[in-house]
């Protein structure tokens, strides 16, 4: 097992590091120049010299990427060229949203899901399978962005005046703001150290740190908002986990073992629940990997339609404002937060299949 | 036996020290010949502070009652280096004092209690955005939100039409333009624009594409500004002899372009992408012209346009201001703008002059003949005065939108302890002094204030931190009074050397606190054409 | 004859009258019959030659040109962005029938539906055949050649698939440019790996069979052996994931215009459409809904042709 871990370690050193190749080379192909772009009619000649030293961009290439990856490895992006702050501050604010919003996906996708592909499964060839199966397939080939405004009109406008309203943008309520935790326990935190940005990062999970302060109004609030944009996010993963779930068990229960089972005379739903799910689930995770790049990218999607100021939008509008430093950080962020996702499913997976591991 | 030294030591020192009391801090230029309009900015008193201007300049009152020449506290400054800190924590004297800034969700400002004008009824401000005028209105109708900005025109009759909300209309003079820039072809030739004048109808893109009260523009400059209609009025729309004067030109069947754009909401241009399409439709059916839609980001289109680096049509505004046609004109046609490529001598050596003369009548003739003189060249098009509207729910007291400058939210009442403002955007940063966006300039309003102010209702000038500022004879030694007992947030008094300071760290290249967020403080060099040392 | 004998004749008496009764049959043949048999085949295909056949009738069934501006051309005065008019419905005989409404631009939207579905019919197989062919060259050679050949093709795929599709389309056309070709291209470049590591796969297994094998040692040339005797048997998988990439490509084109990053105005493709009048869908949601359905109905119609098609050419499922 370790082995396979470690051989599953090394062979992603070399994708990493092609990562940050095409990273760097991609943010610096985008034509325009940063100076201007930044600093508008008063790019002179020597504002832009000055411009130009003070964010490193007057080196060789090969220079500025050594430097570049250098820097990606103690995680110290520079500061933004559009804001004049640490990119890694700007991270810390951002990518909590995106990753509330993919995880809530993920969970809502996989619980309701594979509910939904068992079922299919069990009670096979009947109206109940034919209609999931066919909301499945509706599902898979919805566009997110669309889904996402139809759900803020339903829920936004149509529903206005109802109990079922919910917010159509933003992640809290006016005039409400989340309190971090580290606060609420009266935590000494000087602002700007790294130890200050590693608790932000964990603060600005709106919903986590409301609930470890036990701020329910928070709660309820945060969840509340992240309602529609998970349905959107979750429904195509929803309906390709719901699909595979299905074929898997059903070819699972028809094999010989299932078979067996049942005729030593184990309960039905022990057989499905002991015997079959668990073989039935090994395609399942195998996807799950790939379905979280999916919601990576419907994340951008999604964060533009419900106005959520997360990793995905900012990124788009970096590469609109040539803001170098963002473009690199979040791209190398998200490539290796996949990376890693994939790492852990591939790790899981070993687990999961014995015969894996012996390759 | 008195120590002849220690005598002499304390007496000078006495001295000094009401000659720092009296004769205070001061910055200013070499010399006039940086072509700049200040020479110096002194602090002629504890609560005095003089301007001299190397140039008349008749104006001085209107521009600093702008924003980004807000005080803040001298040793605040020094502190901060004019950088870092201050760019999203501003410490000023105004009616609210900044309490958290929620970065990429909302600001939240409390009541400054010891405010030296009217104090807010209320505890809690705090500033939202969303960037679509649908997304604003939904907040708005929920109640989640008490007052926006930049209502989408479409929803302009639904608004009035509703019970529970007011519709504000916002009075800022604004121009919408199609901009050609001259030096690339075909728009050198003088036939090519005027063609292109006479070939766009206007109305229509009034009547279809702008909310009531909008009209088509008669001039660059709307007429609400006094001397801005001099002269005679646009062409009016002619399509034949559009075609025939491009055929003349040589392009009877048209020819290739692109027509650029930011897709960024302003009174001027409520819906960048539909007009643009709307203008490529009228240039390929009216002139043959077939124009390829390009939309570019907001920065970086800023940047190409003001510096006539735009190889076809561009859409671009502006909104006023100060409430002087200076504001309009020369800032578009001076010698130094190459927006539209070629800059005219014939538009700006009026201008120059025209900007000395204080009293309006006397200007007109000049601002006839430079008007004149514009529609003649036809470096830009001008299309229309958009009307735009705010909102606000009916329980909002007062509620308002000036037309120079952010709503004054200390003077409205939303009968509740907090009051929820929607703009578009977020703030790049909370230093006045160095921003120019909008939604920049409305967010630190609210914390720091210039010597003088817009009227909550008009353009008149208003006292704010100087109780008045008079000038001379010719308009080129302004003196301000400076209110007394003012209190910065911090506690600090205010004093004329905070004044000096904050207008140094702006206007002095070589003053060390002069850092700001990209040091550029565009507001400080072009209403001052040009920064000094 | 001895006992063996005996049965030894009567077995192949028996194979021979076993062979005569089935009739050889076409892979093609019973591939299709067998797609027409399921249900989610023959919907799906019934919706593809629907599409094709609006995206090649659109002249004729479409009222409007998609780019005519109708201010001043109608007998009533039209309101910008106005709801959709049916006069089976309702509507007023005397106002012009607009069955899916203006736009933004006082343009017919069903028109502009209408041609839009051939530009997104071009685009789902536009960008397919790039990927398709770039992706079978490149798996071909890797597993072909082997060795570090393969190692740094499937590296460079390894890559690719690294990042979130979208994002890195996103990437790719901010480099290019914005622009329905460089979005193709884009997702061209995104999708390729798919194709790569099934051909790799395929050839592998293809290339360790005996026949492969035999010509090899006999001499044959093995550029001939790959284009004519490999790569076809390896078609099966490729050709179900092309048909299911269409759909992929189509709503990934689709999210590239939404962002606005892709087809530009005044095309009238769903995605730029959707894009354009999305703040608009609290008061004119018709401008979001039709084009969104549109989308999905001709993505639907994809997904479910390939899953047909899956299903038909399925090896296991051969009696």
């Amino acid at each position: 097992m370790i082995t396979y871990i470690i051989k599953r370690l090394l062979i992603s050193i070399p994708v990493l590091f092609g990562i940050l190749l095409v990273t760097f080379v991609l943010a610096r192909l985008i034509p325009g120049d940063p100076c201007k772009a930044i600093l508008g009619e008063k790019a002179t000649v020597e504002v832009c010299e000055k411009f130009e030293k003070r964010f490193g961009l007057d080196q060789p290439i090969h220079t500025q990427f050594f430097l570049y990856s250098k820097r990606v490895v103690v995680a110290d992006f520079g500061n933004s060229i559009r804001f004049s702050r640490p990119v890694s501050q700007i991270l810390v604010e951002r990518f909590p949203v995106t990753i509330e919003l993919a995880l809530g996906g993920l969970v809502v996708a996989i619980f309701a899901g594979v509910f939904l592909g068992i079922i299919s499964a069990l009670k096979h060839n009947t109206s109940v399978d034919v209609g999931t199966m066919v909301l499945a397939n509706v599902g898979i080939s919805m566009p997110v962005f669309w889904l996402g405004l139809m759900l803020a009109y339903l829920f936004g406008l149509l529903l206005k005046d109802t109990i079922f309203w919910l917010p159509p943008s933003g992640r809290l309520t006016a005039g409400l703001s989340s309190i971090p935790f580290f606060e609420v326990w009266g935590w000494e935190v000087l602002k700007g150290t790294s130890k200050s940005k590693f608790l932000e990062f964990f603060a600005n999970h709106y919903i986590f740190n409301a609930l470890i302060t036990g701020n329910w109004e928070i709660f309820k609030d945060a969840i509340r908002h992240m309602i529609l944009p998970v349905i959107a996010l979750s429904t195509i993963p929803m309906a390709i986990i719901a699909r595979i779930t299905r074929s898997s068990l059903l070819e699972v229960l028809g094999r010989d073992y299932i078979r067996t089972a049942k005729a030593k005379g184990v309960k039905s739903k022990n057989v499905v629940s002991k015997h079959a799910l668990r073989n039935a689930m090994l395609p399942v995770v195998t996807i799950l990997g790939l379905q979280m790049g999916g919601l990576l990218s419907g994340a951008v999607l999604t964060e533009t339609v419900f106005g959520l100021s997360g990793v995905g939008r900012m990124l788009v509008e970096a590469i609109y404002a040539r803001d170098y430093p963002i473009i690199q950080a979040f791209t190398v962020m998200i490539a290796v937060a996949y990376m890693f996702i994939n790492l852990l499913v591939d790790i899981s997976y070993g687990f999961l299949d014995p015969r894996v591991r012996l390759e | 036996m008195i120590n002849k030294k220690l005598a002499l030591g304390l007496i000078s020192s006495i001295f000094l020290l009401a000659g720092s009391v009296s004769a205070g801090d001061s910055v200013s230029a070499k010399d006039c010949s940086y072509g700049g309009k200040v020479k110096s900015i002194e602090a002629t008193g504890d609560l005095e502070v003089t301007f001299t201007m190397c140039k008349p300049d008749p104006a001085f009152r209107a521009k600093a009652a702008f924003t980004p020449f807000s005080i803040q506290p001298k040793e605040y400054l020094d502190s901060t280096g004019g950088g870092g800190s201050i760019l999203e924590n501003p410490i000023g004297t105004g009616p609210w004092k900044l309490e958290k800034w929620n970065r990429g969700d909302s600001i939240i400002y409390t009541r400054f209690d010891d405010y030296w004008g009217k104090k807010p009824s209320f505890e809690k401000l705090v500033v939202r955005w969303a960037a679509d005028g649908a997304g604003r209105l939904i907040e708005l109708r929920s109640g989640t939100v008490d007052q926006i900005t930049n209502l989408s025109p479409d929803d302009f009759d639904s608004v009035k039409g509703d019970s529970d909300l007011t519709f504000i209309p916002v009075a800022n003079p604004n121009t919408l333009y199609l901009a050609m820039t001259s030096t690339f072809k075909p728009f050198d030739d003088p036939r090519v624009r005027k063609a292109i004048a006479l070939g766009i109808d206007r109305s229509r893109i009034v009547d279809n594409y702008f909310p009531l009260g909008s009209e088509v523009a008669s001039h660059f400059t709307p007429c609400s500004i006094a001397n801005g209609c001099a002269g005679d009025s646009w062409y009016d729309f002619d399509p034949d002899a559009a075609k025939a004067l491009l055929a003349e030109a040589g392009f009877p069947d048209g020819f290739k372009s692109k027509i650029y754009y930011r897709d960024v909401f302003r009174g001027y241009l409520p819906e960048p992408g539909i007009v643009a399409v709307e203008f490529q439709s009228q240039l390929r059916d009216n002139l043959g012209i077939d124009v390829e839609v390009v939309v570019m980001e907001s920065g970086e289109f800023i940047d190409e346009s003001t510096n006539g680096r735009l190889d076809g049509f561009y859409l671009l505004g502006w909104g006023a201001d100060y409430p002087h046609v200076t504001n309009f004109l020369d800032f578009h046609f001076s010698a130094s703008n190459p927006q539209y490529g070629d800059v005219h001598e014939d538009i700006y050596g009026l201008l120059e002059v025209a900007s000395t003369i204080a009293n309006e009548d006397t200007a007109r003739p000049l601002y006839t003949a430079a008007n004149n003189a514009i529609k003649r060249i036809v470096p830009m098009v001008p299309i229309a005065h958009g009307a735009s509207a705010s909102a606000a729910l009916n329980t909002v007291q007062n509620a308002h939108f000036r037309p120079f400058g952010a709503p004054l939210f200390h003077h409205t009442d939303p009968g509740k302890d907090t009051f929820v403002f929607m703009q578009n955007a977020e703030p790049i940063s909370m230093y006045c002094a160095d921003e120019t966006d909008g939604e920049s300039l409305s967010v630190c309003q609210q914390v720091v204030e210039p010597l003088l102010g817009y009227a909550i209702d008009s353009g008149n000038i208003e006292s704010r931190l100087a109780t008045d500022c008079t000038g001379n004879s010719d308009a080129t030694v302004w003196t301000c009074q400076i209110r007394s007992g003012v209190k910065f947030h911090d506690g600090s008094s205010l004093d004329a050397n905070d004044v000096v300071a904050s207008w140094a760290a702006g206007i002095d290249q070589s003053n060390k606190n002069h850092k700001g967020n990209t040091g550029a403080f565009e507001y400080y060099s072009y209403l001052f054409d040009g920064l000094m040392n | 004859m001895s006992k063996l004998g005996k049965v030894s004749k009567n077995l192949s008496e028996n194979i021979d009258e076993e062979l005569l009764l089935q009739k050889p049959v076409s892979v093609w043949k019973r591939t299709i019959k067998r797609l027409l048999s399921k249900r989610s085949g023959k919907i799906g295909l019934l919706l593809i030659c629907f599409i094709f056949i609006i995206a090649i009738a659109a002249p004729v069934i479409a009222p409007y040109d998609p780019h005519e501006v109708l201010i001043g051309k109608e007998i009533v005065k039209l309101k910008k962005r106005e709801a959709p008019c049916i006069h089976v419905f309702g509507c007023d005989q005397a106002k012009p029938q607009h069955l899916m409404g203006i736009d933004g631009n006082y343009r017919d939207q069903f028109s502009r539906i209408i041609y839009g579905s051939r530009i997104s019919l071009s685009i789902g197989f536009s960008t397919v055949s790039f990927a398709v062919i770039g992706g079978v060259l490149l798996g071909a050679l890797a597993a072909f050649f082997g060795g570090w050949i393969d190692n740094i093709i499937m590296r460079m795929m390894d890559v690719i698939l690294g990042f979130p599709s979208l994002l890195l389309a996103i990437a790719i056309v901010a480099v290019l440019g914005p622009g329905i070709r460089n979005a193709l291209l884009a997702i061209a470049i995104v999708t390729l790996p798919a194709y790569a590591r099934l051909t790799r796969a395929s050839v592998l297994t293809v290339k360790e069979l005996d026949y492969v094998k035999a010509s090899l040692a006999l001499g044959a040339s093995p550029t001939r052996l790959l284009l004519f005797r490999i790569l076809p048997n390896s078609l099966t998988p490729i050709v179900v994931l092309a048909t299911l990439g269409i759909a992929t490509a189509i709503l990934d084109a689709a999210g590239l215009s939404f962002l606005g990053l892709g087809a530009q105005p005044p095309s009238p493709e769903w995605g730029t459409m959707l894009g354009s009048e999305r703040n608009q869908v609290f008061s004119a949601p018709h401008l979001v809904f039709f084009p969104g359905i549109a989308i999905m109905i001709t993505v639907l119609a994809f997904n479910l042709f390939g899953d047909g098609l899956r299903d038909a050419l399925d090896p296991r499922l051969n009696d």
